[in-house]
């Protein structure tokens, strides 16, 4: 028996798995955007008024802030991971691994449980923050609570972890001497960065953004949760076709098109990497 | 800047970001300690009393049920798929592994409300109402690639030739596997468990499209934050984390016994 056959035969469970629960709920979704608005049948004729409906009906708006609000959420958290990367790498092992577990504990505490706290921490009036500086030094704050900035400070919250994590195992991957001979050669800190960490770690990097960027854009609790009314993302809009306005294959289109905006960054990323090199050979 | 000053700079950059980190998590422990109906801190009386309130309350122990009786079925389904799954991801040579390792991750990086909202039609078009077993069914789907991915990193650093030499000493398949491959797999297997029950324990998006009429922990919590605060919401929130707290460290505390007995036995 050859090993090929091990190597079917053990991945027929996952296969089958996904098959029945990722792949073919996409394809009915994919189905539902083309049916007649306000349908329920997946026979109706097909038709594109959905996604037609999506662009007119201001639908984009949502996409739009879920789009940007995952955009500039990968960008803010790539820029305050690197330099705690860095700290973790210059800290010596013992340190590192301490501080790399505290940081990592969190994304084991329900997201729910993390921004209730960030909400108490922001509460106008008697939250944590203004309630403590009331007393202490007797100043009064306003609060952002129920914006937009706070559902962008939870997004980053959530999601600073993801970006972390690859970023350290991608910075892991550049050899020390090389830095070294760099710094030796006359090179700048600034141009050892650009020049040497930045390309070598750039497989990391992009993973960290990558999962950063996918699951912001589809996040909801962050702007439901601190948020307010301020701002209505993506999901929460299909949410809402979905089960107030019973329009299935309109919240069907508006799915497909976050499937297709996750797509189009993802498998031209996924495609240059290898895994098999990041994760240790 | 010179490497002098950039030290211990990095050192305050690490404390800022561990504290901003943790602040939320203060500030529900902070909050559970109050008797007002009303956010009003600091409070005028610490009391514990919403603790007392808590662990009487038949909503809390339901709500544990609903979220364990999940946990339970996604460990046991994840962690068989996730070992089969790994071998065919790292130790087995076969056509089509890359292909395989790239499609086994896509659900990794798919947003997961909408991989929730997608389960949801298409279970209501299947005619199943939803349950706390759909909700299972959307947690495996999302935690089995990643079990599969944690025992692979395990698999990586696995030596091939004490199989081979167990072959070689007339070994049968099953001996080999069972004496073997899943032994030095045993760390890996063991941390995609723990990977598994806390995503699950933890789970917010999955599970508020596919529970239907039941409700888990993070979504009790999830809506009573918006309506209907109490000092007994900030409670049940330490309550559910210091149970999953508990359950982790009893696991890795057996696993390393029953190690150490297997150690000493041989």
């Amino acid at each position: 028996m050859g090993r090929g056959i091990a190597g079917y035969l053990a991945m027929l469970p996952i296969a089958v798995l996904l098959a029945i629960g990722f792949v073919t709920p996409i394809g009915i979704v994919a189905v539902y955007s083309f049916m007649p608005p306000r349908t329920f049948e997946l026979t109706g004729e097909p038709t594109l008024a959905n996604y037609a409906a999506a662009f007119t009906d201001g639908y984009w708006r949502p996409l739009m802030w879920s789009a940007i609000g995952a955009s500039v959420t990968t960008i803010i958290c790539l820029v305050l991971a690197w330099p705690t990367a860095k700290a973790l790498e210059r800290a010596g092992p013992r340190w590192s691994l301490a501080a790399a577990i505290l940081i990592a504990l969190p994304i084991f505490i329900s997201e729910s449980v993390r921004l209730f706290g960030t909400s108490l921490f922001m509460m106008p009036g008697g939250g944590i923050l203004a309630g403590s500086l009331r007393a202490m030094f007797d100043i009064s704050i306003g609060s952002i609570l129920n914006t937009r900035l706070a559902a962008l400070l939870g997004l980053i919250y959530i999601h600073f972890p993801f970006v972390l994590f690859p970023l350290i195992l991608g910075l892991s991957l550049v050899p020390k001497d090389q830095v070294e001979a760099a710094h030796d050669l006359g090179a700048s800190p600034f141009q050892v960065f650009r020049n040497v960490e930045l390309p070598l770690a750039a497989p990391g990097a992009a993973i960290g953004a990558l999962l950063c960027f996918v699951l912001s854009l589809g996040a909801n609790s962050e702007a439901a949760i601190l948020g307010g009314q301020a701002v209505t993302v993506a999901t929460h809009a299909i949410e809402q076709r979905f089960n107030y306005a019973q329009d299935w294959p309109l919240g069907a289109a508006l799915t497909m098109l976050i499937i297709l905006i996750t797509a189009l960054v993802i498998l031209p990323v996924m495609r240059r990497l290898d895994f098999g090199r990041l994760i240790g050979k | 800047m010179s490497a002098r000053v950039k030290g211990p700079l990095l050192a305050v950059w690490l404390g800022v970001v561990l504290l901003l980190l943790y602040l939320p998590i203060l500030s529900v422990i902070l909050a559970s300690m109050a008797n007002t109906r009303y956010m009003r801190f600091p409070h005028r009386v610490w009391t514990l009393d919403a603790y007392r309130e808590a662990i009487g309350a038949y909503d809390t122990v339901q709500l544990h049920i609903t979220s364990l009786k999940i946990a339970a079925i996604v460990v046991v389904l994840a962690t068989g798929i996730g070992i089969a799954g790994a071998l065919a991801f790292a130790r087995y040579d076969w056509r089509g592994r890359s292909v395989y390792r790239n499609l086994v991750l896509l659900p990794i990086f798919f947003p997961q409300p909408v991989l929730g909202l997608a389960l949801l039609l298409s279970f209501t078009a299947a005619g199943l109402v939803p349950t706390w077993q759909t909700a299972a069914f959307a947690h495996l789907v999302w935690i089995a690639p990643i079990v599969t991915l944690v025992i692979s990193i395990r698999l990586y650093g696995y030596d091939v030739a004490q199989e081979e030499a167990a072959y070689d000493l007339g070994a049968s398949r099953l001996q080999v596997f069972r004496e073997i491959t899943l032994p030095a797999l045993m760390p890996g297997i063991i941390s995609g468990a723990l990977f598994g029950f806390l995503l699950s324990w933890s789970n917010l998006p999955l599970s508020v499209f596919t529970t239907g009429a039941d409700t888990t922990l993070p979504e009790w919590l999830f809506s009573r934050t918006a309506t209907n605060y109490s000092p007994l919401v900030p409670a049940v929130a330490v309550i559910a984390t210091t149970s999953s707290a508990i359950i982790v460290l009893l696991v890795v505390a057996l696993s390393q016994a029953t190690r150490r007995l297997g150690r000493s036995r041989v």
